[in-house]
């Protein structure tokens, strides 16, 4: 893209790259961290780079992604990936190199299935890859939390954002069912909720594979009765979910990345015919589902 | 090639005309007067309302257009609107009557708005949706849909419509070089959006560009990477001062009011969300690509 090209090396002074209290936290955690977060914060440093990314002069790449700000974002999803969620994951060989679609079951209120997702992505991966979340269209508007997501590889969820990126080689994720998967009750856990067609329209567009992702653990990790909707649209949230505990449980997840699924069609076509190919994807989660169910020995083990 | 500047004595007027007097023969129109510019230009002092624009270009015939006359963040908003959107209009119509091939007319970026569900690198189908939270600037997004139904009304001429993202250049009074140039530049605390930009120099080359290969069609045109708000701030050599945004708001008003911001307090969103637009369209049309140095650009805007 001529909008992503990285401007010419120049050199940069410091005080043109960050702001005297980002270079001075930067400093102290060298200096006073403990030594497991130091490793951890240098592996995930390796990881991103020897990523494929597309980094300017200023560790920005064209959306809005930043080296420093991404690293530590990604120490505390790798310390809730290896300490609080125990993640295990298979079928990370599966990951082509180059564009690709990742379909997901979402649950769990927050998007934590989304975070380690991409934890296993940078960390377990060979070579690493930066998984790019497709945000709700409302979080930008929240301060920090915006800035956040998009300095961590994620974007809003448009499709033009999604093309683009497709189009560029990334690796995105999307989980069609969204706020109707993410904020389920208790009751509805690993039943999966409507797929959105949006993610096979622009599969079949870009020729992107899909790659589809069961996470179990995810579902149980904050038990919920429902959405109490009259202050969800006070507050301009998609959902208000009314949550049982004040943090996720330590539930153990389990990942499981299946084989690319290769799709050919008009993008265009009537959504009877689009249907029945994500009707496919959403089978085929559902199988990894109930065998990864199957094969785990409890919820929290 | 007889080409005729809207706004030829404004800042980029000068730009434009300068490039095009290598090869071409330049008439410009303009309210204001331009002290010691080369002999070469005839400048005709008309207003775009009146009566004697539409003289200028009978007696001219300009086989050519460039539309940059526009008033930017003037208090007067019917003044606004009457040039920029009755003026576009007259000067629409008296281009199809003197029978003018080649039109280019200077839109924004800024008319796609800033808004929190905007995509990275909007293309030319993207709404214009400034209106939306910025109703001071709708006049921009009228002028650029009137220059849209021109386009589609006149096939033979060879209108070209260039939304160009932020314009940098040294002491420029651009809306986002101004701001660049505070000595302290108010943010909103908790954003920090991603910003394109492009020399002035890179559009004036643009524009030029246009007339000489009839480019036809809607366009962005964009500089080099974008860079974050604040990192664009501190490579200008500026301090950012991140607020809440109430206050943001309050304190950017005032000092609109005050004549010190170059822009109204509902301009925040510029400051909050991306308006980044992809530039693709027009490279692949016109082959242009920006040969400024971002960096350099963005050090040289305070002079």
């Amino acid at each position: 893209m001529a909008t992503a090209r990285p401007p010419r090396a120049l050199p940069l002074r410091p005080e043109e790259i960050s702001g005297p209290i980002d270079r001075l936290a930067g400093l102290a955690f060298d200096a006073l961290g403990p030594s497991y977060l130091r490793d951890l914060a240098r592996e995930i440093d390796e990881a991103i780079s020897r990523a494929p990314l597309e980094l300017n002069a200023l560790g920005y790449d064209p959306w809005g992604f930043q080296r420093d700000v991404a690293r530590r974002c990604y120490l505390i999803m790798a310390l809730m990936y290896r300490w609080w969620f125990r993640v295990e994951t298979r079928g990370l060989e599966h990951l082509p190199a180059g564009r690709v679609l990742l379909i997901g079951n979402h649950a769990g209120q927050v998007a934590l299935d989304a975070a380690m997702i991409g934890a296993a992505g940078l960390l377990e991966a060979n070579p690493p890859r930066l998984i790019r979340g497709m945000g709700e269209y409302w979080l930008p508007r929240l301060p920090w939390i915006g800035l956040l997501m998009v300095r961590s590889g994620s974007v809003v969820g448009t499709p033009k954002n999604c093309i683009d990126l497709l189009e560029h080689g990334e690796a995105v994720i999307a989980f069609p069912e969204g706020v109707r998967g993410m904020n389920k009750s208790w009751t509805e856990r690993y039943q999966l909720q409507e797929f959105g067609l949006g993610f096979m329209r622009l599969a079949l567009r870009t020729r992107t594979p899909i790659v589809p992702v069961a996470t179990v653990g995810s579902e149980e990790q904050a038990p919920s009765l429902g959405s109490f909707a009259p202050l969800a649209r006070l507050l301009g949230m998609p959902a208000f979910p009314l949550v049982l505990t004040p943090i996720p449980l330590p539930v153990r997840y389990h990942l499981e990345f299946g084989a690319p699924m290769w799709f050919e069609g008009d993008p265009d076509d009537e959504d009877r015919v689009i249907e029945e190919k994500v009707e496919e994807v959403k089978e085929k989660i559902s199988e990894m589902l109930a065998a990864g169910l199957e094969r785990r020995t409890g919820i929290f083990t | 090639m007889k080409v005729l500047i809207t706004g030829a004595a404004g800042r980029l007027g000068r730009l434009v005309a300068r490039r095009l007097l290598e090869d071409h023969e330049v008439v410009g129109l303009d309210t204001s007067a331009w002290p010691g510019r080369p002999r070469e230009i005839t400048l005709h002092r008309a207003d775009l309302r009146k009566k004697s624009t539409d003289d200028v270009l009978r007696r001219e015939q300009p086989e050519a257009v460039v539309h940059l006359a526009s008033l930017r963040h003037v208090f007067d908003e019917r003044l606004r609107h009457d040039v920029n959107v009755g003026g576009t209009r007259k000067l629409l119509d008296l281009c199809a009557k003197h029978g003018v091939r080649r039109l280019v007319v200077l839109s924004s970026s800024y008319v796609y708005g800033a808004l929190p569900e905007n995509p990275f690198y909007m293309a030319e189908d993207t709404g214009l949706s400034v209106s939306r939270h910025y109703p001071e600037i709708r006049d921009l997004a009228e002028l650029d849909t009137l220059a849209s139904g021109f386009l589609w009304h006149y096939p033979e001429v060879a209108t070209a419509i260039l939304r160009p993202a932020s314009v940098l250049g040294k002491r420029s009074p651009s809306t986002m070089s101004g701001y660049l140039q505070l000595e302290v530049s108010p943010t909103v605390m908790g954003f920090d959006p991603m910003m394109q930009f492009i020399d002035e120099e890179d559009l004036a080359r643009a524009i030029v560009r246009c007339v000489e290969q009839k480019a036809r069609g809607v366009f962005n045109v964009t500089g080099g990477a974008a860079l974050p708000l604040h990192s664009a701030i501190r490579i200008a050599g500026g301090r950012a001062l991140p607020l809440p945004e109430p206050l943001c708001r309050a304190l950017i008003g005032m000092m609109f009011r005050l004549g010190f911001a170059p822009a109204p307090s509902d301009a925040v969103d510029f400051l909050k969300y991306p308006c980044t637009i992809d530039g693709r369209a027009f490279r692949e049309a016109t082959g242009f690509v920006a040969e400024h140095d971002l960096l350099q650009s963005l050090r040289s805007v305070r002079g």
